[in-house]
This record gives structure tokens, sequence and C-alpha cells, in this order.
């Protein structure tokens, strides 16, 4: 992480981050504790059971198995896994239907992707390339698409992302928290310039905002 | 047994037995051999792309090629190589596992291998061809279509999938028809080893998933070379494209893992020295995880504006699909578990494999949370995550399938030494080069470099010398496995003391495998001498035109893609190949007893035609589907009856139902023996069909006239390409009705001979249903 830039990389920086950051918690948390329970079981066993004899050669071959267990045992395993999963449904459910619906007021802008670099087009009529300047404590709703194949828009730090796809608009929101510099990416590989699909994001206080926004008036919206 | 000795067919050094070998052992020897090939080129690959990626800023690929090695990889991973390693096995196991002399087909089991090799060979092809596929092996719209990717190389990749689908569909129903025909008597489905179940339940995905591939393939080759526009249109474009698709993906993940679990769940008990705990919920979580695996595609596409409900039902289909995996790895812990464990290497890799699958599911969970996906869509967490999965559970799973089974295939011990130290460094390159991803999750997948001051330099430095720890124990393992086939310990039939009916027979199994009928009994297995039996015809081995009309499939998609001239000639060649194949006198006997449950009275090849149908209701069923999608993502199509003319229709459905009943006369007059109303039958029908295309004809010629094309508007797309689809079916049928009626000339297929009439009976009403729903889709709604 270079200090020396201004654009930062990983701050809380945003509302949806925030929201996400809770729910990757609570999946991180029990994800690992699963994943340490299980590997650890299961490297108990095989150490506690292991045999060191070596295997005797060329026995006869037994019958195939013929009495199993009822297996019992997987119906709880199981009812206690499909407990934690429900947990994550619920947690998942509340998450997104705050991520779904953008709260009203604040700006809407279109979002355009194109091979390559992302076209910012403001209610005023006015269309940043390459940079996209917003007042912080506002809410920001992005209508993405694309003019020619499937891109994807992405804030990193935000946490956010939608599919730029020709013939429709998705939307995304977001209220940023800090004044700052930001990364944006395309996440969906769309050619030779896919990797350099780069856009900067510009959080700054409302007066700053507002004093840029009418600097570049362009046509009447 | 009487039959066919060793000293019958070209012997193991000669390169005649290889390319005309019919044997099923043999055909897995060359499905392992070949996809370990791919995956070594894919590998490279691999390893050349993360040299790019050890630090930031690195100019050592071009973003082209970049893009191609990445894209090549994945295809060639999943497709060339985790499909066909796992069907290498299975071809030489499964036989052996229900006692079985071989598959069903034998000789379509050949044309399989063939046309996946050549397939690769296509593939590989591609890269010498300007440019090849370089939008990823997901293939998303609208990049893939001539506009934004007008290479040769990538027609020559999509036509190489198309052969490669066209493998698939052979082996599956091959596959299905083997598992279910063949089982030796006592070899009931409740006790049949779990491998052999995996690959039933396998191919039984299959059946369902590939079809929507084929068409998705057809369409955007259809949109490549006619200029239809699918794939172009923003109604259909990126969205068409992802249902697709995914469709398809998601359940070949399932395809690709199962074979690996199947393995898994024979190294377990013979390792552990226990039955298999809860070997029925086994079973039936696999089968719960194959049908909800069809249920789940939608969380592909939770950044693409699907409606939000559709999302969260996606996100708890997608959830629910881990639990049938959940009883899995609880079955396996609970066998460890009072077992008296060996840690041989195949254990250990199996161990390796299930560690890598917990990671790779848990991971996965975070991904079928559709909030969570918003960050985690099209990142190295998903990279990560998959290869953990396929790359970790399936082929780490397979492998060890391949070291449990090493012995029995040549005969001879693998070096444990060097098999352990494939665990050790398979492991730790592993979790070096995948685990790394996920520390820098946030970083794009697929980019050909990034900026510094991201701070994702030094886990992708890491990620690159996992990568090369990774690559070098394989190394370990072909040199293990190498010198182990020539010089290796003698293994005896059973080194594991494994108690499923593969270790019973010596090893290498001789060529027919079993010295007379396997039974399963309550006790264990007997060989019933067929001694006193009627003396067993000489059955055969060898067909030249297997490989034959791989070569022409690959001379006709490279003559597709550069000369027409070539083409012309690829495609005779193909003709008198098929033919060739056709004529061939080649004699399978199939065994008179035998476990057959549920389709007890049905024929082999019946049966065969019946699974080959079932593929072709979904190929249709996903065509029509999609016309059916489009129309209503369209706000304005035009009404019944303005652009197509119902009269054309009408004729149409009145002549190819009137061609049904001339193929029922034909078949009647089969069974009875009457040879002129057999070649009357044929004939009327061959008129008919004629007719139909004629009329056809006419049809499009107006189309054409009053300017509705291949590419005027979706309407013509949808209509052109469908009824276009099912012409070529009735084409198809109208060249085997030629040939039928020069047999009928000859004499062929009276009485007891009717099968053959049919079988193409099946065939032709099929075709006939299919223009049953076309005809009021497109001319009367």
């Amino acid at each position: 992480m270079g200090a020396e830039s201004d654009v930062r990389w990983r701050l809380v920086v945003s509302t949806t981050f925030e929201v996400f950051n809770d729910l990757f918690n609570l999946f991180w948390i029990l994800g690992t504790a699963v994943t340490i329970l299980v590997i650890g079981y299961i490297l108990y066993n095989v150490i506690k059971y292991r045999d060191r004899g070596v295997m005797e050669d060329g026995a006869q071959v037994e019958s195939p198995p013929k009495k199993q267990d009822k297996g019992l045992k997987l119906l709880l395993s199981t009812s206690l896994s499909a407990i934690l999963l429900l947990v994550l449904i619920f947690g998942t459910f509340g998450a997104v239907d705050y991520l779904d619906n953008p709260p009203p007021g604040g700006i809407d802008l279109k979002v355009i992707g194109y091979q390559w670099g992302w076209k910012f087009v403001y209610p005023n009529g006015y269309i940043a390339t390459g940079e996209l300047r917003v007042p912080r404590d506002q809410v920001i709703r992005l209508w993405v698409t694309s003019e020619d194949v499937f891109h994807n828009f992405g804030i990193l730090s935000y946490h956010i992302k939608t599919d730029a796809i020709p013939g429709q608009a998705n939307l995304i929101w977001f209220t940023a928290r800090e004044k700052g510099e930001y990364l944006i990416q395309c996440f969906e590989l769309c050619g030779a310039g896919h990797a350099f699909m780069i856009a900067k994001l510009v959080v700054m206080d409302t007066e700053e905002f507002n004093a840029w926004y009418s600097s570049v008036g362009g046509r009447r919206g | 047994m009487v039959g066919v000795a060793e000293h019958e067919v070209p012997p193991a050094w000669s390169v005649k037995r290889w390319l005309t070998t019919t044997n099923h052992k043999d055909i897995g020897i060359l499905y392992i051999v070949t996809s370990l090939f791919f995956l070594v080129v894919a590998g490279l690959l691999a390893l050349i792309f993360r040299i790019q990626l050890f630090a930031p800023n690195l100019n050592f690929l071009s973003a082209n090629s970049f893009n191609q090695m990445v894209s090549i990889h994945g295809l060639m991973m999943i497709l060339w190589f985790l499909s066909p390693f796992a069907f290498g096995l299975a071809n030489y196991v499964v036989p052996l596992q229900i006692g079985a002399r071989d598959l069903a087909f034998p000789r379509l089991n050949a044309l399989s291998y063939w046309l996946y090799a050549f397939s690769g060979v296509a593939l590989v092809v591609s890269f010498f061809q300007q440019s090849t596929i370089d939008f990823g092996w997901t293939l998303y719209a609208p990049i893939n279509t001539a506009q934004f990717s007008p290479y040769v190389g990538v027609n020559t990749g999509g036509l190489a999938l198309l052969l490669l689908v066209t493998s698939v569909t052979i082996s599956t129903v091959n596959f299905l028809v083997t598992i279910i025909y063949l089982r030796a008597p006592g070899m009931k489905l409740r006790n049949m080893p779990m491998f052999s179940w995996s690959i039933l339940i396998t191919v039984a995905m299959m059946l369902f998933a590939f079809p929507p591939l084929l068409a998705a393939i057809l369409m955007l080759v259809a949109d490549r070379a006619l200029n239809t526009i699918f794939f172009v249109a923003p109604e259909g474009g990126a969205i068409l494209w992802d249902h697709l698709f995914w469709f398809f993906g998601h359940p070949e993940v399932y395809i690709v893992l199962f074979p690996a679990i199947g393995a898994i769940c024979d190294v377990i008990p013979t390792f552990t020295r226990r039955p298999l705990y809860g070997r029925t919920w086994i079973i039936g979580a696999m089968i719960a995880a194959a049908v909800i695996s069809f249920t789940v595609w939608g969380h592909h596409m939770f950044n693409t504006g699907i409606n939000p409900d559709v999302r969260k039902a996606f996100t708890v289909t997608t959830i629910a699909v881990s639990l049938p995996f959940d009883v899995m790895v609880f079955a396996f812990i609970y066998t460890f578990a009072k077992g008296r464990i060996k840690l041989n290497t195949p254990f250990l890799i199996t161990l390796e494999a299930i560690f890598l699958f917990i990671i790779g599911g848990v991971t996965g969970v975070f991904l079928a949370s559709v909030a969570l996906d918003y960050a985690l869509r099209g990142t190295y967490w998903v990279v990560a995550h998959f290869h953990y999965v396929m790359a970790g559970g399936a082929a780490i799973g397979l492998i060890s399938g391949l070291f449990y089974w090493f012995p029995k295939m040549t005969g001879r011990m693998f070096n444990e030494k060097l098999g352990r130290a494939f665990f050790i460094v398979s492991f730790a390159g592993f979790n070096l080069l995948y685990f790394s991803m996920f520390i820098v999750w946030e970083m794009p997948r697929r980019v050909v470099t990034y900026l510094p001051e991201t701070g994702w330099g030094f886990w992708n430095t890491m990620a690159t010398v996992g990568g090369f720890i990774f690559g070098l124990s394989f190394l370990i393992l072909f040199w293990d496995l190498l010198r182990s086939a020539l010089y290796g310990t003698p293994a005896g039939p059973n080194p594991w003391n494994g108690t499923t009916l593969e270790w019973a027979i010596p090893s290498p199994p001789p060529f027919q495998n079993y010295e007379g009928q396997p039974v399963v009994t309550e006790e264990g297995f007997k060989f019933v001498s067929m001694n006193g039996a009627p003396h067993v015809e000489h059955e055969s081995h060898m067909s030249p035109w297997p490989f034959l009309i791989g070569l022409a499939t690959l001379a006709f998609v490279i003559g597709f893609t550069t000369n027409f001239y070539f083409f012309l000639a690829a495609s005779v060649f193909g003709l008198v190949t098929l033919l060739g194949l056709v004529r061939e006198r080649f004699v399978v006997h199939d065994p008179k007893l035998g476990e057959r449950w549920p389709f007890l009275n049905i024929e082999k090849v019946k049966l065969g035609f019946w699974t080959f149908l079932a593929s072709e209701v979904v190929l249709f069923g996903t065509v029509i589907s999609c016309y059916v999608y489009l129309r209503f993502n369209s706000s304005a199509w035009p009404a019944p009856g303005t652009i197509f003319n119902i009269e054309h229709g009408a004729v149409n459905t009145f002549i190819l139902l009137s061609s049904s009943f001339t193929a029922v006369l034909a078949l009647l007059a089969s069974k009875v023996g009457n040879k002129p109303a057999l070649i009357g039958g044929l004939a009327g029908t061959l008129a008919l069909g004629a007719a139909f295309l004629v009329n056809k004809f006419m049809e499009w010629r107006e189309l054409f006239d009053h300017g509705v094309t291949f590419s005027s508007s979706l309407p013509g797309t949808t209509f052109f390409f469908t009824t276009g689809l099912h012409g070529a079916h009735v084409t198809a049928g109208l060249i085997v009705l030629v040939f039928l009626i020069y047999r009928a000339f000859k004499g062929w297929y009276l009485k007891h001979n009717h099968e053959t009439i049919e079988y193409f009976g099946l065939y032709w009403h099929f075709v006939d249903i299919v223009w049953v729903f076309l005809f009021p889709l497109f001319y009367m709604i």
C-alpha cells in the first residue's frame, strides 16, 4: 500500500461497505469455525484409529459390505449444519434488502462502460470520462450500462458491483462517508484493455462538489 | 473362457493396437494419458501467466496472449482434462466393478475417445489462427460474437467444443446403457461399488447438462457463421448466454466432482477397513446434489440485474446444495472412526482432496450469498474457491483414484515414498498458490497486470511460487507412475485387500476381464465356468473407423475455418468413414444373464436409442425455450400469420405426419417379412421427407425475397435456426433412409432383423413430434 498515494484502498468509507463487512464477518467466523472443527475432527479420527502394521498381502476377497450402518448420526450433523445455514440465509436476506433498495433523494447518475473505460453522465448532462466526482453523505444511485460488450462496474473499497450489460441499466447505490479517492475497476474480462479499464471515484465535501458541478454546468438537465 | 485371447489383437507395443482398439481398458488408458497431456498443456499455460502476475506492472505477456492463455487454460482443464481423466478411470474400472466384459457399445466408446482427442488437437490448432478464444472459458456474450472477436481461431475453438460435446453425448449414452444393462448376476444397484454409482449419477447429469451447452454453442456458431443475432440483439445477448451457459455450467462442476467423490468412496473403506458409513445416505446425497445443481445457476447471475426475489431463491437453493456434501463429509468421518486406518498414498491423497474440498465448499457458501456476491463477483475469491473445489476436490480426488487403481492397471506397485512426496509437495504448493488468492480476494480476476499501490504484489508472488511447487509435484507424480509402470514390484491381484469385484481378478486383468461369468453372491464373488454353455462366437475388438472418423472431423473443422475445397473433401471423407463404420461387421455378445433393473425387458440398442433421444429432447427443449424467452423479452413481435405463411407450415405438418405413417408401415412389413412392402414403406418415407424439405426450401426462399433473413430480426433468427436444426435432423434421417433402402433391396431387415427399422422409426417419430411443437409455436401463436 502506497502511503504517499492519494488513492485509498481499504478504509471503511461507505454505508454499503459497513453492511457487507458485518455479513462477511458472520460468514467468516462461522466458516472458519466449521472448517477448523471438521478438519480437526478428521485429523483426530485418522490419528487415533491409525494402524501402523503393514498391509498383509494377497488376502482373500471378502464379500461386498452387507450390513450398513443406519446413518442416523448423519441426520444429526446435517441438521446442525442446516441451522447454521439458515442463520446465513437470514443474514443475507437482511443485507440484500438494504443493498437492493436505495433510499430516496440524492443524485442519479448514468454509468456507461465501453472498451475500455467508464463514462459518467450527470443529471445536468455533463459527461465525465474516467473520473466520478460525488458529494459525501448523499445517496448516489448509479444506473450502469454498457455500449459494447459485457463489463462489470465495481468500486473496490465500497464492495459494490454490478454488471454493465448492453441494452439494460442495473442500479447500485452508496453513501460515501469519507472524502478521498477510490479505485473503480472492471470485473468482467472484456478484451485486451480489461486490466486497464480503471476509473477514479472522488468523494468531495458538498460545497466543494457544488462549486465543481456548477463550473461544469454543460447542458441543462 | 472361449472368445478372443490377447494374441488375436496386436500387441501393446504396436501402434495399430492403439489406433484400432475398442477394448475398454485400452481406451481407459488412452483417455488417462491424453487427459494428462492436456493437464500438462493447460498447467504450463497457467505457469506462464503466473509469471506475468508475479509482480505488479510486468510486461512478460501481452494482454492478448494473457487473455488467450487464461481462456484456454480454463476450457482445457475442465473439458479436456478433468472430465476425460474421470472417464479414463471410469472406462477402465466401471466394467470391472460391475462384472461386464466391456462397455455396451465398444466401437462407440472408441469413437468418443477419438472425437475427444481430435477436438483437443483442434483447440490447440486454434491458437495458431490469429487468436483463439480470448474472452474467458465462460465465453460471455456479446464479446463472443464476430463483431468483437472476428478471429478464425474463435470459430475453430467453437467447433472443437461441438466435437467435444458430441463425444460426451456418445459417452453418456454408452455408460448409462452399460451400467443399467451389463451388470453381472447379483450385482444389484444397492451393492454396486461407489465409483460406479458416482459414474451413473454423473452421466445422468451429463444427459441433461450438455444439450443446453450444445444448443448455446450451435447458436453461437450460427451467430458467427450465418449472422443470426441470438447474442447480438440486446433482447437475448448477455443474459440469454448466461442462462444457457450456467444451466450447463453449474451441474458441470458436479459432473467433474462426482467421479472423484466416487473414487474417494472406494478408497476410504479399503484403507480404513470398515464398510463405508451411511452408504445409502451418500448415494442419496449425491442424487440430491445432482438434482439441486440444476436449480442453482442463477447464483452466477446475481450481478446481472435479474429479479431480486429470484436472486434470493437462488441464494437458498445454492446454500442448500451444500447440505448433501455435508452428509458425505460426515459419512467419511464416521467411517474413519473405529477404523484400522492404513496411511498409504491413495488414502493420504484422499485426505488431501477432502481437506481442499472442505475449504472450497465453505468459501463457496460465501458466493451463494447474494449480498456478499455483490462484492465477491469477478474477484480472486471466485478463482480461489473454484480451484479448491475443482483442482483440489476433483483433480486431487481423481489422482487418489489413479494411485488406488494403478496396481490394477499396470500389475505393478507405485513407489510409496514418491507417492507420499507427491502428497506433501502438492498439498504445500496448492495451498500456497490458492490460499494466497483468498488473501488478495479483492483483486479482479483475469487482469493481465495490476497497480503496485494495491498491495497485491506480495501474495501474487507467493501464489506464483506456490504454482511452481504445485507443478513440481506433478513431475514427481509422473516420474513415479512412469517408472513404476515399467519397473515397479509386481502387485498381485489385490494389493489393498479391496472388496470390490475388480480386485478379484489378476492385475492387469485379462483381455476379456473374467474367466467365466462373474456372479455376486451373499458370500462374495464366484466365477461360473462357461463350460457346457454353447460355444461363444468370436467377438470383435478392433475397428479402424472410430479413429478415421475422428480424423475426418478434425479435417472438417480445419476446412470449415480455412479452405472451402478442403472442407468439401473432408465432408466426403467423413461420410465415407461413417459408412465404413456402419457397414463393418462388429460382433458383440451380450450376457444372457444379469441385473437390469429398472429396464428389465428393453433391448440394449433400444435403450441406447431412448437415451440418445432423451438428450435430443433436452436439446430441442432448450432451443424452444430460447425462442420463448426471446419472444417474451422483446417489446414487439409480429402478430401470428404476418411473416410466416401458415399454409407452408400446415402442408409440412401434413407431409411429416404422413411420413410417420409410412415408417410404421415399413416396420410392420419388416416384421412379417414382406420385402416389397418394406421397400415401399421406406421409399414412401423418403419421398415424403424429401417433399418436406423441398417445401421448406421454397418457404425459406419466399422469406428471403421478403427480406426476412437470418440476420433481419429475432423472429427471423429464431425461425431459421429452430426449423433449420429440425430440417438438419430430417436430412440426417433421409441419409439413413437411403442406406436402409439400399440394404432392404439386398434382403436385410426381414422378420427377426426388424430392429434397425424400429430404431429408425423411433428417431423419425421423434423428429415428427418436434415439428408438432414447432408448427403452432411459429405459425399459429
